[in-house]
């Protein structure tokens, strides 16, 4: 993604220079947002090499999730699939049904506790390096319902790289997220499994 | 009963399995047990329709056995309801049949109104009529893309999908937002509808018709197609009703039977459409019933409309200020309006002691809500009735005889939705 | 207007209100009662079948919103200035069946069968064999055993759980709500 005009560079930190744009495109005069906060503390620990810089690039550009769909916001998922918001400019259009092919696993919807183990089967077959985004209000946290049934966000069982809010997120609310986890990656902050485990 | 339509006898007699009607099981006698190879059609696999499992024993090719294992989608809609006042409810049915949101919503949206006694102004109940076939065109265009996908027909997803961010971008504009739009409260509507609106429907309403021309161009008569549609997945119109099935499943099987032509609401009564009935009883007349139906809810749709630039300035909401939000601009001026206001704001109204069942017609049937009121600010019990549990029964009795690459078909065309099967 | 309807086998009382009409029957006599009701009167379709818990139906006091600890009763005396509460209900649960006449001349009616904790009550399943996965889900969610029902199972809960979740002295579960920043 091309950008018009050249953003002001407010940190000379090492992600920053590595190209993490993300919220420095929106709001030009705004200080470190949450997102710059929290990935402080591993800034210094990583050493981007030309090679892990390809790795990265690599990586990011032809990502391919994972078919976990729920409810609603697979619907809005599938619907990034369509020609408005068309995610094959990302090289995402092909959701992989096996997990072993997939990179990324979309969490779209309300998970149950029946439905929790069979979620946690599916990404422990994933093969790494793996990424999950938790779409949605109900996997991020349980959403509107908070009772005996429903999982009070995904992050318990499977550790979270992006959260994406919404009920349903707007199919350009999961692009933003999905554009945030590309620019993780290439600026090389390791997946989620590795800095974190699931929430206790 | 007239309302059964016999040109052709699809098979003699009932095929329900028994003694359980929804589980097809393998004939002990007929195999030799360690021919039979039992899979798993897990809970997540790529047919989008959500999670559903299904567990099928197999003789080669041949559907021996099947079972279906609901459940993964529980949310607890109905004990989570009983918790929250009146007004903050209805945002939940609209999340049960995810893809017909608005139709959900209109179901318990009426029966409150049922147990309220409240009338709702003209305006409203065109402009809901209005948007519940948008919806149905909403929700028939999400399952032509996905099941023509899921057969192999992996175009139709791209065209039925745009046609579908149109219609979207109609809800937008009404509602504020695409999906489960919240709309419609116990009264009326939420807010006027925007002056746009008619104009951009209207050039929808010229675009529909042509664009399921082209869907019906490629399917239509595409020999692929009806190689995998026709003749699969056979249910005839007495074990259709016997099965409680309702919607395209019972108009495809030669039962003329439509909530809003038999027992209108709304005003169902007052406009010109037909019903699409087909009596073959396979998947290929399910396709085609719901295929009509999109064409019938254009025409619904323009009809609104005409009525509806009639009504321009006209109120939107019922008068009732014991249930419905004073305008805002009263507050300001008088007290009586602040309390309510403020009464309904922070309590809630309540409804009245009562128990109602309410049902309308859903893209996938007739979906019933069951409200029991104790006369307080929470609803005491709140069921759905939704035609996608109801249509899962029938997979069984659908699937006698079959082969494995059928069942995809015919549990496309029975247009499940888990989040309703599961509430 | 409440319909009448001659001759239903184990028929207590017929009720109605906003324009419905509720059969209440003996839940000793239901598959007499629905058999008549298909044979006689021609309710060919059943549209669901929903038990109803009452327990707690009249009293104050209902849990309070998520995530206080005192709770809020919003039952409190003066909030909507009621002049009653409602009438008892004869027993804790009530097994309603919500019938249909699909004919030229279409009929909806409901029939009702009181039952107390711990009563059986006979399945329907031979009458509409839709009622197969209504009756599971009445067992999974509240209790009621259907005898003579050809597979009650779990269909909606996990196989191995605990407890039927629609019943009023279920709690809601849950958990409360944390924010980032706690703890």
């Amino acid at each position: 993604m091309a950008l018009a005009r050249k953003l002001p560079l407010l940190s000379n930190r090492p992600l920053a220079r590595a190209g993490l744009n993300s919220e420095r495109v929106l709001m030009p005069n705004k200080g470190p947002g949450v997102f710059e906060e929290e990935i402080d503390g591993i800034e210094d620990a990583l050493g981007i090499t030309t090679v892990e810089k390809a790795v990265a690039w690599a990586q990011a550009n032809s990502m391919w999730p994972d078919t976990f769909g729920l409810a609603c916001c697979a619907i809005e998922m599938m619907s990034i699939v369509s020609s408005r918001y068309d995610i094959s400019r990302f090289g995402m259009e092909r959701f992989s049904s096996s997990p072993r092919q997939a990179d990324l696993l979309i969490v779209s919807g309300r998970v149950t506790h029946k439905m929790a183990g069979p979620l946690r089967q599916v990404y422990d077959q994933m093969l790494e390096p793996k990424w999950v985004i938790a779409m949605g209000a109900c996997a991020s946290s349980g959403g509107m319902f908070n009772n005996y049934t429903v999982l009070q966000g995904v992050d318990k069982i499977v550790p979270v790289d992006v959260h994406v809010p919404g009920c349903p997120p707007r199919p350009e609310a999961l692009m933003e997220g999905i554009v945030r986890l590309h620019e993780k990656i290439k600026a090389g902050v390791p997946p989620a499994y590795m800095i974190r485990g699931v929430a206790q | 009963m007239s309302v059964i339509e016999r040109t052709t006898k699809i098979y003699e007699g009932s095929r329900i399995p028994s003694p359980i009607p929804t589980i097809l099981q393998v004939d002990p006698n007929e195999h030799a047990l360690d021919d039979i190879l039992t899979i798993n059609f897990g809970p997540n696999h790529p047919s989008t329709h959500g999670v559903l499992r299904l567990v099928v024993d197999l003789d080669g090719e041949h559907v021996a056995g099947l079972a279906a294992v609901i459940g993964y989608l529980h949310t607890g809609f109905e004990k989570t309801m009983e918790q929250k006042t009146w007004w903050k409810c209805i945002t939940y049915p609209e999340r049960i049949d995810y893809v017909s949101f608005q139709v959900n919503e209109l179901a318990f949206v009426l029966a409150i109104e049922k147990l309220l006694g409240i009338e709702v102004p003209q305006k409203a109940t065109w402009m809901r009529m209005c948007l519940s076939e948008m919806t149905r065109i909403h929700s028939h265009l999400v399952w032509l893309g996905t099941s023509a996908l899921e057969l192999g027909a992996i175009s139709m997803f791209w065209y039925t999908f745009d046609d579908r961010d149109m219609t979207l971008d109609l809800f937008e504009m009404v509602c504020g937002t695409r999906m489960h739009t919240r709309y419609f409260q116990a009264g009326g509507l939420a807010e006027d509808i925007p002056e746009g609106f008619y104009e951009q429907a209207r050039a929808w309403c010229k675009k529909m018709p042509k664009a399921i021309d082209e869907y019906e161009g490629i399917l239509d008569r595409n020999a692929i197609w009806l190689k995998r549609t026709k003749g699969i997945g056979l249910l005839s119109a007495d074990d259709a009703i016997a099965l409680g099935q309702s919607g395209p499943v019972l108009r495809a099987s030669g039962v003329n039977w439509d909530l809003r032509k038999n027992m209108p609401y709304l005003a169902y009564d007052e406009v010109q459409f037909d019903v699409p009935v087909y009596s073959e009883g396979d998947v290929y007349a399910r396709y085609k019933v719901h295929m009509d139906e999109m064409r019938e809810s254009v025409r619904i749709v323009s009809q609104c409309l005409d009525r509806l630039e009639a009504m321009r300035g006209e109120p939107w909401i019922a008068d009732d200020r014991k249930v419905v939000l004073p305008p805002r601009e009263e507050l300001h001026t008088s007290m009586e309006s602040l309390i309510h206001h403020f009464k309904i704001v922070t309590e809630g109204y309540v409804v009245p002691e009562g128990e109602v069942y309410e049902c309308v017609e859903s893209p996938r049937g007739e979906f019933g809500v069951y409200v029991v009121s104790d006369g307080g600010p929470k609803p005491w019990r709140v069921k759905f009735r939704a035609p996608s549990f109801v249509a899962l029964q029938a997979t069984a009795t659908c699937m006698t005889g079959a082969a494995i690459a059928d069942m995809i078909a015919v549990v496309g065309s029975l247009d499940g939705v888990m989040g309703e099967v599961d509430r | 207007m409440t319909a009448v309807y001659e001759g239903v086998p184990g028929l207590v009382e017929t009720t109605g209100g906003h324009g419905e009409t509720t059969l209440v029957v003996d839940a000793a006599r239901i598959v007499e009662a629905c058999s008549h009701l298909r044979d006689e009167q021609g309710f060919n379709f059943l549209s669901d079948v929903t038990p109803t818990d009452y327990l707690g139906w009249g009293e104050r006091g209902v849990s309070g919103y998520l995530g206080t600890t005192g709770g809020r009763d919003l039952h409190a005396p003066g909030t909507q200035g009621l002049p009653r509460t409602p009438d008892a209900k004869p027993a804790r649960f009530a097994v309603n069946y919500h019938l249909l006449r699909l004919t030229d001349d279409p009929v909806r009616v409901r029939v009702q069968a009181w039952l107390d904790d711990g009563e059986e009550i006979d399945s329907v399943v031979p009458v509409w064999p839709t009622a197969d996965w209504f009756e599971r889900e009445a067992w999974d969610m509240f209790g009621i055993v259907f005898r003579g029902h050809p597979n009650l199972t779990r269909i909606l809960m996990e196989d191995d759980w605990e407890g039927h979740p629609l019943r009023k002295d279920y709690p809601i579960g849950g958990e409360p709500v944390r924010f980032s920043g706690q703890e």
